[in-house]
């Protein structure tokens, strides 16, 4: 077994391909593909201003240096890592002392906020007291926060580290709960481009499975041992990662079917649920599609 | 031959009689979707060839958070 590209000692064997890659190849072979996604799908411009949403996990430092290397040359993009603390000890701290540390050998600023600054209590705090299913709160709470930063950063558009494996699971799970409206919130770019105070999100490692962003990671030693979060086991998401990487075992490429079926029909979903019309939280005056955003519910519901 | 086998995700480390990488996950029930695999410290494929008392590593690429 050697390099398909070159015979030397290969590192990776490609997911969705026979292909298997050596370390030089195959680091060759990631940046493209980040920079043909951004390029497909127009995720930013030259000279705009980019927050990237750092949690300390390989995925979201993988795309903080990727973007980094790519966006160098353009001098005029600008980018700026935004890190949320939940509070979750043991692990957050640990992997926002490693987000701190790439950062300052980056030289990319690092702006942070946490839950216990915001909303005055840890997420442990919040979960040792309330009986809620940790991902839903710590979701809500974490996108609150990271648009209400952005906005105050003025940025134009915030990165986030969802790859290839995420947005299946997400996909196959909205399909099992008939959630469709969901599913028409994914894709590699998202938002409503003409909302002022919704900040746009995109996803530079989209069409990156896991396996191949930790190769990179662990190559480019940008991984930590701290990359699970310890409210993270037993969710429902973590079942379907297991159905499909188990399907995915048996019958390759499955993975990569979903997202290429999903891609094509994404623009017809988009379309059928246009939003018309954006609400402001009467509370807070954040966007929301209700008369008050999830988040000034949440806040009143916990104790 | 025997090998050493870790799976990080666990912490199981356990000496192993096995001819190739993909036997010893199937027998630790490690599917190979999810991690990278390191021998004696250098990553590798599935399909790199082992020998005796070498270590074979799992690296758990699941992420949550
Ligand atoms: S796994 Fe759930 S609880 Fe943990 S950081 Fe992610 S969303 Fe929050
Ligand atoms: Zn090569
Ligand atoms: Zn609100």
């Amino acid at each position: 077994m050697t390099c398909s590209r070159c015979r030397t000692k290969p590192v990776i064997k490609l997911p969705n391909s026979n292909i298997s890659l050596c370390k030089t190849c195959f680091l060759k072979y990631f940046e493209r593909k980040v920079r043909k996604t951004i390029r497909q799908y127009k995720l930013f411009k030259k000279g705009q201003h980019i927050g990237i949403a750092v949690s300390g996990g390989k995925d979201s430092i993988t795309t903080l240096y990727v973007l980094n290397k790519i966006t160098k040359p353009q001098r005029t993009t600008k980018l700026t890592a935004i890190a949320i603390d939940e509070g979750i000890k043991g692990y957050r701290d640990e992997t926002l002392k490693f987000a701190k540390k790439v950062c300052k050998e980056l030289k990319i600023p690092l702006e942070t906020t946490s839950y216990k600054k915001e909303f005055g209590k840890t997420l442990d705090q919040i979960l040792k007291k309330n009986d809620i299913k940790p991902c839903t709160v710590c979701g809500v709470f974490r996108r609150y926060l990271l648009n209400k930063l952005a906005q105050k950063l003025k940025l134009d558009i915030i990165a986030t580290g969802h790859n290839l494996d995420d947005e299946a699971q997400s996909i196959l799970m909205n399909q099992f709960k008939n959630n469709i409206t969901a599913s028409a919130r994914l894709g590699p770019i998202t938002g409503i481009k003409s909302d002022k105070k919704f900040i746009r999100r995109i996803k530079p490692l989209y069409f990156l499975t896991e396996k191949e962003i930790m190769t990179y990671a662990y190559l480019k030693n940008l991984a930590t041992k701290y990359d699970e979060c310890p409210y993270a086991k037993d969710s429902y998401r973590d079942e379907m990662r297991t159905l499909i990487n188990n399907f995915d075992r048996k019958y390759p490429s499955s993975k990569h079917s979903i997202i290429n079926s999903f891609i094509e029909i994404l623009p017809l979903l988009k379309k059928n649920h246009k939003k018309t019309d954006i609400n402001y939280c009467k509370s807070c005056g954040e966007p929301t599609s209700q008369e008050e955003c999830k988040t000034c519910k949440l806040i009143r519901e916990i104790k | 031959m025997k090998i050493i086998a870790i799976d990080e995700r666990n912490d199981i480390e356990k000496r192993l009689d096995v001819a190739s990488i993909i036997e010893a996950a199937n027998k630790l029930n490690i599917n190979l979707e999810e991690v990278i695999i390191t021998k004696n410290n250098e990553l590798v494929t599935e399909k790199a060839k082992i020998k005796e008392n070498d270590e074979i590593k799992f690296l758990s690429v699941i992420s949550g958070g």
